[in-house]
Protein backbone atom coordinates (compact mmCIF):
# COMPACT_ATOMS: atom_id res chain seq x y z
CA UNK A 1 0.00 0.00 0.00
CA UNK A 2 1.33 3.45 -0.68
CA UNK A 3 1.38 5.79 2.12
CA UNK A 4 0.44 9.32 1.24
CA UNK A 5 0.48 10.52 4.11
CA UNK A 6 3.69 12.74 3.69
CA UNK A 7 1.53 14.73 0.90
CA UNK A 8 -1.72 15.11 2.71
CA UNK A 9 -1.17 18.28 5.32
CA UNK A 10 -3.80 19.51 8.12
CA UNK A 11 -3.42 22.97 7.20
CA UNK A 12 -6.45 24.95 7.65
CA UNK A 13 -7.85 22.66 10.03
CA UNK A 14 -8.88 23.26 13.72
CA UNK A 15 -8.71 19.81 15.47
CA UNK A 16 -10.93 19.40 18.69
CA UNK A 17 -11.02 16.44 21.06
CA UNK A 18 -14.48 16.08 23.58
CA UNK A 19 -13.95 13.46 26.10
CA UNK A 20 -16.89 11.56 26.50
CA UNK A 21 -18.25 8.18 28.12
CA UNK A 22 -19.38 6.03 25.34
CA UNK A 23 -23.39 6.64 26.26
CA UNK A 24 -22.71 9.75 26.04
CA UNK A 25 -21.82 10.19 22.48
CA UNK A 26 -25.07 10.69 20.88
CA UNK A 27 -25.76 13.38 23.53
CA UNK A 28 -22.17 14.80 22.76
CA UNK A 29 -23.15 14.73 19.02
CA UNK A 30 -26.30 16.53 19.40
CA UNK A 31 -25.10 19.19 21.36
CA UNK A 32 -22.26 19.91 18.55
CA UNK A 33 -24.95 20.01 15.77
CA UNK A 34 -26.36 22.57 17.79
CA UNK A 35 -23.85 24.60 18.34
CA UNK A 36 -21.93 24.57 15.10
CA UNK A 37 -22.22 26.03 11.80
CA UNK A 38 -22.23 22.79 9.27
CA UNK A 39 -22.67 23.21 5.60
CA UNK A 40 -22.23 19.22 5.08
CA UNK A 41 -20.33 16.65 8.04
CA UNK A 42 -18.91 13.99 7.61
CA UNK A 43 -19.68 10.81 10.71
CA UNK A 44 -16.92 8.34 11.19
CA UNK A 45 -17.47 5.06 13.07
CA UNK A 46 -15.51 2.30 13.19
CA UNK A 47 -17.47 -0.77 12.11
CA UNK A 48 -20.32 -0.82 9.40
CA UNK A 49 -22.53 -1.99 12.52
CA UNK A 50 -21.77 0.78 14.20
CA UNK A 51 -22.44 3.29 10.93
CA UNK A 52 -25.86 1.90 10.64
CA UNK A 53 -26.68 2.07 14.09
CA UNK A 54 -25.64 5.67 14.16
CA UNK A 55 -27.23 6.68 11.11
CA UNK A 56 -31.05 5.19 12.26
CA UNK A 57 -30.63 6.55 15.46
CA UNK A 58 -30.05 10.35 14.56
CA UNK A 59 -32.37 10.15 12.06
CA UNK A 60 -34.85 9.68 14.37
CA UNK A 61 -32.88 12.58 15.85
CA UNK A 62 -34.55 14.39 12.83
CA UNK A 63 -30.84 14.49 10.88
CA UNK A 64 -30.78 14.74 7.40
CA UNK A 65 -28.22 11.85 7.08
CA UNK A 66 -27.24 9.13 4.55
CA UNK A 67 -24.90 6.18 5.62
CA UNK A 68 -22.01 4.16 3.17
CA UNK A 69 -20.47 1.48 4.44
CA UNK A 70 -18.50 -1.78 3.01
CA UNK A 71 -21.08 -4.06 3.17
CA UNK A 72 -23.30 -2.14 1.14
CA UNK A 73 -23.55 -2.98 -2.95
CA UNK A 74 -21.39 -0.81 -5.01
CA UNK A 75 -24.06 0.78 -6.97
CA UNK A 76 -25.91 1.85 -3.62
CA UNK A 77 -22.29 3.12 -2.69
CA UNK A 78 -22.23 5.34 -5.59
CA UNK A 79 -25.84 6.36 -5.31
CA UNK A 80 -25.26 7.73 -1.63
CA UNK A 81 -21.83 9.24 -2.66
CA UNK A 82 -23.17 11.53 -5.41
CA UNK A 83 -26.36 12.53 -3.74
CA UNK A 84 -24.41 13.38 -0.59
CA UNK A 85 -21.97 15.41 -2.90
CA UNK A 86 -25.07 16.81 -4.63
CA UNK A 87 -26.03 17.96 -1.26
CA UNK A 88 -29.34 16.39 -1.09
CA UNK A 89 -28.16 15.46 2.18
CA UNK A 90 -26.04 17.28 5.20
CA UNK A 91 -24.56 14.68 6.87
CA UNK A 92 -23.01 11.26 5.72
CA UNK A 93 -22.11 9.20 8.50
CA UNK A 94 -19.60 6.25 7.36
CA UNK A 95 -16.68 3.80 7.65
CA UNK A 96 -12.89 4.17 6.87
CA UNK A 97 -14.06 3.07 3.55
CA UNK A 98 -15.20 6.47 3.13
CA UNK A 99 -11.61 8.56 3.81
CA UNK A 100 -9.70 8.13 0.52
CA UNK A 101 -8.75 10.90 -2.28
CA UNK A 102 -12.31 12.41 -1.86
CA UNK A 103 -12.92 15.90 -2.30
CA UNK A 104 -16.00 17.82 -1.64
CA UNK A 105 -15.57 21.02 -0.91
CA UNK A 106 -19.01 21.77 0.94
CA UNK A 107 -18.05 19.69 3.66
CA UNK A 108 -16.57 22.19 6.78
CA UNK A 109 -17.26 19.47 9.97
CA UNK A 110 -15.38 16.42 10.42
CA UNK A 111 -16.82 14.40 13.30
CA UNK A 112 -15.22 11.32 14.76
CA UNK A 113 -17.87 9.57 16.39
CA UNK A 114 -15.51 6.85 17.16
CA UNK A 115 -11.78 7.59 17.36
CA UNK A 116 -9.51 6.00 14.74
CA UNK A 117 -6.86 2.92 15.45
CA UNK A 118 -4.24 4.74 13.94
CA UNK A 119 -2.83 7.60 13.10
CA UNK A 120 -2.72 7.58 8.98
CA UNK A 121 -6.17 6.53 9.51
CA UNK A 122 -6.93 9.91 11.46
CA UNK A 123 -4.92 12.10 9.11
CA UNK A 124 -7.70 10.62 5.92
CA UNK A 125 -10.65 11.39 7.89
CA UNK A 126 -9.43 14.63 9.03
CA UNK A 127 -8.47 15.79 5.61
CA UNK A 128 -11.81 15.34 4.15
CA UNK A 129 -12.92 18.99 5.41
CA UNK A 130 -10.62 21.86 4.50
CA UNK A 131 -10.03 20.73 0.73
CA UNK A 132 -9.41 23.69 -1.62
CA UNK A 133 -7.59 25.85 0.90
CA UNK A 134 -11.38 25.97 2.62
CA UNK A 135 -11.28 26.08 6.46
CA UNK A 136 -12.35 22.98 8.38
CA UNK A 137 -12.97 21.58 11.78
CA UNK A 138 -12.17 18.16 13.08
CA UNK A 139 -14.17 17.02 16.25
CA UNK A 140 -12.76 13.62 18.17
CA UNK A 141 -15.37 11.84 20.75
CA UNK A 142 -12.49 10.73 23.08
CA UNK A 143 -13.72 7.79 25.30
CA UNK A 144 -11.25 6.68 28.30
CA UNK A 145 -9.56 3.89 26.13
CA UNK A 146 -8.89 6.13 23.68
CA UNK A 147 -6.70 8.92 25.64
CA UNK A 148 -3.55 7.38 24.91
CA UNK A 149 -3.81 7.03 20.91
CA UNK A 150 -4.63 10.45 20.73
CA UNK A 151 -1.24 11.33 22.84
CA UNK A 152 0.26 8.78 20.17
CA UNK A 153 -0.88 10.10 16.76
CA UNK A 154 -0.85 13.66 18.10
CA UNK A 155 2.62 13.03 18.39
CA UNK A 156 3.15 10.97 15.14
CA UNK A 157 1.17 13.86 13.27
CA UNK A 158 2.88 16.57 14.99
CA UNK A 159 -0.13 18.32 15.44
CA UNK A 160 -2.20 19.51 18.31
CA UNK A 161 -5.62 18.67 19.34
CA UNK A 162 -7.25 20.38 22.03
CA UNK A 163 -9.94 19.87 24.11
CA UNK A 164 -13.51 21.55 22.31
CA UNK A 165 -13.56 24.78 23.67
CA UNK A 166 -17.44 26.41 24.82
CA UNK A 167 -17.58 28.31 21.97
CA UNK A 168 -16.14 27.06 19.05
CA UNK A 169 -14.75 30.59 17.07
CA UNK A 170 -17.07 30.49 14.07
CA UNK A 171 -13.71 32.41 12.07
CA UNK A 172 -11.39 28.90 12.62
CA UNK A 173 -14.32 26.70 10.03
CA UNK A 174 -16.55 29.16 7.99
CA UNK A 175 -15.07 32.05 6.17
CA UNK A 176 -17.47 34.26 7.27
CA UNK A 177 -17.52 38.18 7.55
CA UNK A 178 -15.54 39.59 10.21
CA UNK B 1 -19.85 42.90 9.12
CA UNK B 2 -21.12 46.09 11.53
CA UNK B 3 -23.11 45.83 14.45
CA UNK B 4 -26.93 45.63 12.94
CA UNK B 5 -30.12 47.43 12.59
CA UNK B 6 -32.16 47.08 15.85
CA UNK B 7 -34.01 43.87 16.31
CA UNK B 8 -34.81 41.36 19.28
CA UNK B 9 -32.49 38.46 19.38
CA UNK B 10 -34.01 35.17 20.68
CA UNK B 11 -32.53 33.43 23.86
CA UNK B 12 -29.55 30.71 23.34
CA UNK B 13 -32.18 27.88 23.62
CA UNK B 14 -34.07 29.30 20.65
CA UNK B 15 -31.08 30.25 18.20
CA UNK B 16 -29.36 26.74 18.99
CA UNK B 17 -32.39 24.91 17.72
CA UNK B 18 -32.41 27.23 14.69
CA UNK B 19 -28.90 26.33 13.95
CA UNK B 20 -30.17 22.47 14.29
CA UNK B 21 -32.42 22.78 11.82
CA UNK B 22 -30.45 24.78 9.59
CA UNK B 23 -27.68 22.19 9.86
CA UNK B 24 -30.27 19.31 8.60
CA UNK B 25 -32.49 21.28 6.36
CA UNK B 26 -32.59 20.02 2.94
CA UNK B 27 -35.35 19.54 -0.06
CA UNK B 28 -36.41 16.50 1.33
CA UNK B 29 -37.26 17.60 4.48
CA UNK B 30 -38.04 21.26 3.73
CA UNK B 31 -41.77 21.60 4.83
CA UNK B 32 -41.22 20.05 7.89
CA UNK B 33 -38.48 21.58 9.25
CA UNK B 34 -39.82 25.04 8.31
CA UNK B 35 -42.74 24.05 10.04
CA UNK B 36 -40.70 23.58 12.97
CA UNK B 37 -38.43 26.62 12.58
CA UNK B 38 -41.59 28.35 12.59
CA UNK B 39 -43.25 26.89 15.14
CA UNK B 40 -39.97 28.02 17.12
CA UNK B 41 -39.36 31.23 15.76
CA UNK B 42 -41.41 34.26 17.06
CA UNK B 43 -42.83 37.21 14.78
CA UNK B 44 -40.57 40.20 16.83
CA UNK B 45 -37.67 37.67 15.76
CA UNK B 46 -38.17 37.60 11.84
CA UNK B 47 -36.00 40.28 11.43
CA UNK B 48 -33.41 38.28 13.35
CA UNK B 49 -33.76 35.24 11.27
CA UNK B 50 -33.19 36.92 7.80
CA UNK B 51 -30.01 38.36 9.69
CA UNK B 52 -28.97 34.95 10.75
CA UNK B 53 -29.87 33.04 7.23
CA UNK B 54 -28.06 36.21 5.15
CA UNK B 55 -24.71 36.46 7.23
CA UNK B 56 -24.82 33.01 8.12
CA UNK B 57 -26.01 30.56 5.62
CA UNK B 58 -26.53 32.74 2.37
CA UNK B 59 -23.06 34.29 2.03
CA UNK B 60 -21.09 31.18 3.60
CA UNK B 61 -23.37 28.46 1.44
CA UNK B 62 -23.83 28.95 -2.03
CA UNK B 63 -24.24 25.44 -2.70
CA UNK B 64 -27.30 25.87 -0.85
CA UNK B 65 -28.92 28.44 -2.07
CA UNK B 66 -31.64 26.59 -4.11
CA UNK B 67 -32.33 25.36 -0.90
CA UNK B 68 -32.91 28.46 0.88
CA UNK B 69 -34.85 30.58 -1.79
CA UNK B 70 -37.34 27.52 -1.66
CA UNK B 71 -37.34 27.73 2.29
CA UNK B 72 -38.14 31.18 2.25
CA UNK B 73 -40.60 31.02 -0.25
CA UNK B 74 -42.18 28.65 2.36
CA UNK B 75 -42.70 31.09 4.72
CA UNK B 76 -46.14 32.02 5.90
CA UNK B 77 -45.51 35.57 7.02
CA UNK B 78 -45.51 37.54 3.45
CA UNK B 79 -42.70 40.15 5.20
CA UNK B 80 -39.95 37.69 5.51
CA UNK B 81 -38.76 37.69 1.97
CA UNK B 82 -38.38 41.74 2.19
CA UNK B 83 -36.18 41.22 5.28
CA UNK B 84 -33.78 38.74 3.65
CA UNK B 85 -33.96 41.16 0.73
CA UNK B 86 -32.78 44.24 2.87
CA UNK B 87 -30.44 42.16 5.04
CA UNK B 88 -28.93 41.29 1.34
CA UNK B 89 -28.58 44.71 0.62
CA UNK B 90 -27.27 45.64 4.02
CA UNK B 91 -24.88 42.80 3.96
CA UNK B 92 -23.74 43.49 0.54
CA UNK B 93 -22.76 47.34 0.99
CA UNK B 94 -21.22 47.07 4.47
CA UNK B 95 -18.74 44.56 2.28
CA UNK B 96 -18.54 47.55 -0.88
CA UNK B 97 -17.73 50.11 1.46
CA UNK B 98 -15.36 47.70 3.78
CA UNK B 99 -11.51 48.29 2.85
CA UNK B 100 -10.65 46.72 -0.16
CA UNK B 101 -7.45 45.20 0.97
CA UNK B 102 -4.86 43.68 -1.10
CA UNK B 103 -6.04 39.83 -0.42
CA UNK B 104 -8.83 40.04 1.29
CA UNK B 105 -10.24 36.54 -0.75
CA UNK B 106 -12.80 36.36 1.88
CA UNK B 107 -14.50 39.34 1.69
CA UNK B 108 -14.43 39.02 -2.51
CA UNK B 109 -16.02 35.36 -2.27
CA UNK B 110 -18.64 36.38 0.53
CA UNK B 111 -19.51 39.46 -2.26
CA UNK B 112 -19.71 36.88 -5.43
CA UNK B 113 -21.58 34.46 -2.93
CA UNK B 114 -24.08 37.21 -2.14
CA UNK B 115 -24.36 38.68 -5.43
CA UNK B 116 -25.35 35.37 -7.06
CA UNK B 117 -27.82 34.88 -3.97
CA UNK B 118 -29.06 38.69 -5.13
CA UNK B 119 -29.72 37.74 -8.75
CA UNK B 120 -31.12 33.96 -7.79
CA UNK B 121 -34.25 35.89 -5.59
CA UNK B 122 -34.44 38.99 -7.44
CA UNK B 123 -33.59 38.75 -11.61
CA UNK B 124 -34.57 34.77 -11.80
CA UNK B 125 -37.82 35.75 -10.24
CA UNK B 126 -38.51 39.18 -12.72
CA UNK B 127 -38.18 41.32 -9.77
CA UNK B 128 -35.79 44.07 -10.48
CA UNK B 129 -32.39 45.59 -8.60
CA UNK B 130 -33.45 48.89 -8.31
CA UNK B 131 -31.85 52.01 -8.73
CA UNK B 132 -31.99 52.74 -4.86
CA UNK B 133 -31.15 49.57 -3.90
CA UNK B 134 -28.20 48.85 -5.73
CA UNK B 135 -27.00 50.74 -8.57
CA UNK B 136 -25.03 48.12 -10.53
CA UNK B 137 -24.12 50.21 -13.82
CA UNK B 138 -23.18 53.18 -11.19
CA UNK B 139 -21.17 50.90 -9.17
CA UNK B 140 -18.94 49.36 -12.24
CA UNK B 141 -18.16 52.80 -13.29
CA UNK B 142 -17.20 53.98 -9.93
CA UNK B 143 -14.74 50.76 -9.52
CA UNK B 144 -13.51 51.44 -13.43
CA UNK B 145 -12.72 55.13 -12.01
CA UNK B 146 -10.96 53.83 -8.59
CA UNK B 147 -8.99 51.37 -9.92
CA UNK B 148 -8.05 47.85 -10.47
CA UNK B 149 -8.40 46.76 -6.79
CA UNK B 150 -11.73 47.83 -6.55
CA UNK B 151 -12.74 46.51 -9.71
CA UNK B 152 -11.56 42.75 -8.40
CA UNK B 153 -14.12 43.46 -5.97
CA UNK B 154 -16.98 44.57 -7.91
CA UNK B 155 -16.67 42.64 -11.78
CA UNK B 156 -16.83 39.10 -10.49
CA UNK B 157 -19.73 40.60 -8.13
CA UNK B 158 -21.75 42.21 -10.65
CA UNK B 159 -21.42 39.34 -12.80
CA UNK B 160 -22.65 36.76 -10.45
CA UNK B 161 -25.66 38.68 -10.19
CA UNK B 162 -26.56 38.86 -14.20
CA UNK B 163 -25.87 34.89 -14.01
CA UNK B 164 -29.60 34.84 -13.12
CA UNK B 165 -30.69 36.82 -16.29
CA UNK B 166 -30.53 33.61 -17.78
CA UNK B 167 -33.05 31.75 -16.48
CA UNK B 168 -36.27 30.95 -18.73
CA UNK B 169 -39.09 33.40 -18.58
CA UNK B 170 -37.06 35.79 -16.85
CA UNK B 171 -38.19 39.56 -17.97
CA UNK B 172 -34.35 40.57 -17.73
CA UNK B 173 -33.04 38.12 -20.44
CA UNK B 174 -30.90 39.71 -23.42
CA UNK B 175 -32.16 41.71 -25.21
CA UNK B 176 -33.69 43.63 -21.70
CA UNK B 177 -32.50 46.76 -21.98
CA UNK B 178 -31.55 47.09 -18.38
CA UNK B 179 -29.41 43.76 -18.51
CA UNK B 180 -28.06 45.06 -21.82
CA UNK B 181 -26.64 48.34 -20.63
CA UNK B 182 -24.76 46.82 -17.66
CA UNK B 183 -23.08 43.84 -20.20
CA UNK B 184 -22.41 47.43 -22.22
CA UNK B 185 -19.92 48.48 -19.90
CA UNK B 186 -18.62 44.90 -18.75
CA UNK B 187 -17.42 44.76 -22.41
CA UNK B 188 -16.14 47.90 -21.98
CA UNK B 189 -14.25 46.76 -18.96
CA UNK B 190 -13.16 43.63 -20.50
CA UNK B 191 -11.66 45.34 -23.29
CA UNK B 192 -9.05 47.52 -21.17
CA UNK B 193 -5.24 47.05 -21.96
CA UNK B 194 -4.78 46.42 -17.84
CA UNK B 195 -7.55 44.41 -17.14
CA UNK B 196 -6.53 41.41 -15.13
CA UNK B 197 -7.21 37.99 -16.76
CA UNK B 198 -9.27 36.85 -13.99
CA UNK B 199 -11.88 39.74 -14.88
CA UNK B 200 -11.82 39.15 -18.33
CA UNK B 201 -12.86 35.71 -17.79
CA UNK B 202 -15.64 36.50 -15.29
CA UNK B 203 -17.26 38.32 -17.84
CA UNK B 204 -16.47 35.86 -20.61
CA UNK B 205 -18.46 33.03 -18.35
CA UNK B 206 -21.44 35.35 -17.78
CA UNK B 207 -21.56 36.09 -21.76
CA UNK B 208 -21.64 32.31 -22.38
CA UNK B 209 -24.12 31.55 -20.03
CA UNK B 210 -26.17 34.12 -21.40
CA UNK B 211 -25.67 32.94 -24.72
CA UNK B 212 -23.77 35.88 -26.38
CA UNK B 213 -21.05 36.64 -27.94
CA UNK B 214 -18.86 39.42 -26.24
CA UNK B 215 -18.51 41.04 -30.05
CA UNK B 216 -22.41 41.31 -30.50
CA UNK B 217 -23.23 43.19 -27.32
CA UNK B 218 -23.56 47.19 -28.04
CA UNK B 219 -21.24 49.77 -26.25
CA UNK B 220 -21.79 53.40 -25.03
CA UNK B 221 -18.16 54.47 -24.33
CA UNK B 222 -19.35 54.62 -20.80
CA UNK B 223 -15.84 54.33 -19.42
CA UNK B 224 -14.60 57.37 -21.08
CA UNK B 225 -17.32 59.18 -19.89
CA UNK B 226 -16.62 57.94 -16.58
CA UNK B 227 -13.16 59.87 -17.50
CA UNK B 228 -14.26 62.72 -18.23
CA UNK B 229 -15.90 62.84 -14.88
CA UNK B 230 -12.78 61.50 -13.23
CA UNK B 231 -11.03 64.92 -14.86
CA UNK B 232 -13.47 67.23 -13.79
CA UNK B 233 -13.55 66.07 -10.31
CA UNK B 234 -10.15 66.67 -10.02
CA UNK B 235 -10.40 70.27 -11.06
CA UNK B 236 -12.76 70.14 -8.32
CA UNK B 237 -10.95 69.51 -5.42
CA UNK B 238 -12.91 69.03 -2.07
CA UNK B 239 -15.89 67.03 -4.23
CA UNK B 240 -16.04 63.57 -3.01
CA UNK B 241 -16.61 61.07 -5.43
CA UNK B 242 -20.07 60.05 -5.93
CA UNK B 243 -20.57 56.79 -3.57
CA UNK B 244 -23.04 53.98 -5.57
CA UNK B 245 -24.21 52.41 -2.50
Amino acid sequence: EINLMDELTLKGITEFYAFVEEKQKIHCLNTLVAKLQINQAIIFCNSAQRVELLARKITELGYSCYFIHARMRQDHRNRVFHDFKAGHCRNLVCTDLFTRGIDIQAVNVVINFDFPRNAETYLHRVGRSGRFGHLGLAISLVTEKDKELLCRIEKELGTMIRPVPKIVDKELYVSSPS
Amino acid sequence: VETSPSFTVPPDDVQEKVAFMFNNLTLQNLQKKADEILAMVQVQHLEWLAHYMVLRRISIEPNYHNLYVAYIELHRDGEFPFKVLSETYRNIKVLLQADKGDANFSDRSLLKNLGHWLGMFTLAKSRPVLQKDLAVKHLLLEAYVRGQQDMLYVVPFVTKVLESCGQKGCVFRPPNPWTMAILGVLVEIHGLPSIKLNLKFEIEVLCKNLSLELKDISTKGALANADKLRVMQLAAPGEPPATAT
